[in-house]
């Protein structure tokens, strides 16, 4: 017997930090861009701030983390509402194709208006404040779940809700375990944008509706020339925007989902 | 044909009967009223295996659909028992050619799920579960997905469903028609088994000849536009100890195989020769 010995077959280590490393390079690489400009054109401090000067804005700055908090408290509740409403609705919606067919044009005309183009009325009605922002996210985020749930439900196949029901199973029991969980792909793209797309119009809610939070804080830093604070808050949205999407509904989405095979990893 | 008479002479002890069922509907392609069914009566007995083979187009999954209770049909009607069937029971378990076991569930709670839905007790369901995994041969994956598992695989977690809930007819719908040849035959073997064993009734669809004669008590040959009944053959080998081995080797099998293929090429030949008849018709209708 001249067996050919079997091969040891082993992922490289270095498969997981190329994964996790070589993203951060472009991160460097503009902060690379941003010194030789410094370098080169020697700008105004008031036009483009030092690196090291925006690094320190956090520790520097007592109003930093006070309106950190305030923007992602309202994006909290105004995205928590969002969807809430957006998956029951869309729940609802989906489970008729005709209904599904009779608000869907609707639902993608009231998606591609700018959350902004509502400011002006979310004052009129709600004045200045936490209750306008909320809202505003809330019309972010509610019609990107909403017609992604729709989705998600009508995505299901068929024949799994007929199966079920040749077993005996209640309308309940359909709802519970074949259409939430088919639909959860779908629901949980349409959470993540959702988020995404709650975040932005909390910023642009705040530059010009609220009193507090990240938005106000660089639309102030404008009339006293604070380019350093600018740069951090635009760079503090960037953050925590990819935080929230990788580090809190990728994982979620890879636990749920991905255990039982419906989509392959994205993130 | 005396097949109608005889249908109807043994209606009155039957599981499962049908009277006069017409079916028709819309093409959404071209707009046209297709006629599927016309004038079907089936009277299938308690523990009979009944398949059904024919043509594409011979409306045998839109009749599956009606005794399922999916459907219902446009003239005539479909009993069990003697009570109209109106929607989807309990006493009619389904298994379907695609993949309808849910992916999220694991094989055991799959196999569980009707007897979950009937709220039969955790320790019993448990043991049902374990009997009839034992059955269709999947221990050791009752903790799997359904995705970890092959399309064969798959197939038996569905039959076993099905079972498991214990419905008094089975709906067949070509089940094996997704997997490999290898594995239909040995899931068609399996099935002459557990079905000899639970003495179900089953209503089986397929296209396959040889799976319609190696599985059934009685072949019912459709025939294509309209789909109707064109023949009733008795298979002349009993069900007990079937298997591929002695059907390739019993004459008998294979002269029954040569008369159910006879029925329905002559119908595959018609159907060919209409659909190239009503071809020429539409270039001709084209051109003018």
């Amino acid at each position: 017997m001249t067996a050919i010995p079997m091969p040891v077959l082993r992922t490289s280590p270095w498969s997981k930090v190329k994964k996790y490393a070589l993203p951060i390079i472009p991160f460097f690489l503009l902060i690379g861009v941003w010194v030789s400009v410094i370098a080169i054109a020697d700008p105004a401090i008031g036009i483009l701030p030092r690196p090291l000067k925006v690094l320190q804005v956090p520790f520097q700055e007592d109003e930093y983390w006070p309106n950190v908090t305030a923007s992602l408290g309202r994006l909290f509740i105004g995205f928590l509402v969002a969807a809430v409403t957006g998956v029951l609705a869309g729940i609802v919606a989906g489970l008729s194709r005709k209904f599904a067919d009779f608000i869907g044009p609707l639902v993608t005309a009231m998606n591609a208006i700018s959350g902004i183009a509502w400011i002006p009325l979310a004052i009129a009605w709600f004045g200045i404040g936490r209750g306008m922002v909320v809202f505003i996210v809330w019309n972010g985020a509610f019609f990107l779940i909403f017609a992604n749930t729709v989705l998600g439900v009508r995505m299901v196949p068929e024949v799994l809700d007929r199966s079920l029901q040749t077993l005996g199973a209640s309308r309940l029991h359909i709802l519970r375990n074949v259409t939430f969980p088919g639909a959860l792909p779908h629901v949980m793209s349409g959470l993540r944008s959702g988020l995404g797309f709650g975040w932005r119009a909390v910023i642009a809610a705040e530059l010009v509706g609220a009193t507090s939070g990240l938005g106000q804080w660089i639309f102030i830093a404008q009339e006293f020339a604070r380019a350093d604070i600018i740069v951090a808050g635009a760079l503090t949205i960037g953050v925590i925007g990819l935080i929230m999407d990788r580090g809190l509904l990728a994982p979620l989405e890879r636990r749920t989902i991905e255990r039982w095979g419906l989509v392959e990893s994205s993130a | 044909m005396t097949a109608g008479n005889a249908e109807a002479a043994s209606a009155a002890s039957a599981t499962l009967t049908v009277n006069g069922l017409s079916h028709w509907f819309i093409d959404p392609q071209s707009g046209s009223t297709v006629h599927a069914l016309d004038d079907i009566n089936l009277a299938i007995q308690p523990g009979e295996f009944i398949t059904v083979v024919g043509p594409s187009g011979c409306g045998k999954t839109t009749l599956l659909k009606i005794l399922a209770g999916f459907l219902k049909p446009l003239a005539g009607e479909a009993r069990v028992h003697g009570s109209l069937i109106t929607k989807p029971g309990r006493d009619r378990g389904v298994v379907f050619q695609e993949l309808a076991i849910l992916p999220w569930r694991t094989v055991r709670r799959n196999i569980g799920h009707g007897l979950e839905i009937q709220k039969v007790p955790k320790d019993v369901r448990a043991k049902k579960v374990a009997e009839l995994t034992d059955l269709v041969g999947l221990r050791g994956f009752e903790d799997h997905y359904p995705h970890q598992l092959s399309g064969g695989m798959k197939q038996r977690v569905a039959v076993a469903r099905t079972w498991a809930s214990d419905p008094e007819i089975i709906l067949m719908d070509e089940p094996f028609a997704a997997v490999d040849a290898m594995t239909r035959q040995t899931l068609q073997e399996e099935l002459i088994r557990l079905t000899v064993e639970t003495k179900k009734t089953v209503f089986f669809i397929t296209h396959s000849v040889e799976e319609a004669v190696f599985l059934g008590d009685r072949v019912i040959a459709l025939a294509a536009r309209p789909g109707r009944v064109k023949a009733s053959v008795q298979v002349p080998v009993p069900r007990e100890g079937r298997t591929w081995e002695t059907m390739t080797h019993d004459p008998s099998m294979a002269a029954c195989v040569e008369e159910v293929l006879g029925l329905v090429r002559g119908e595959h030949e018609a159907t060919l020769a209409s659909e190239s008849h009503a071809n020429a018709d539409a270039e001709q209708a084209q051109e003018t």
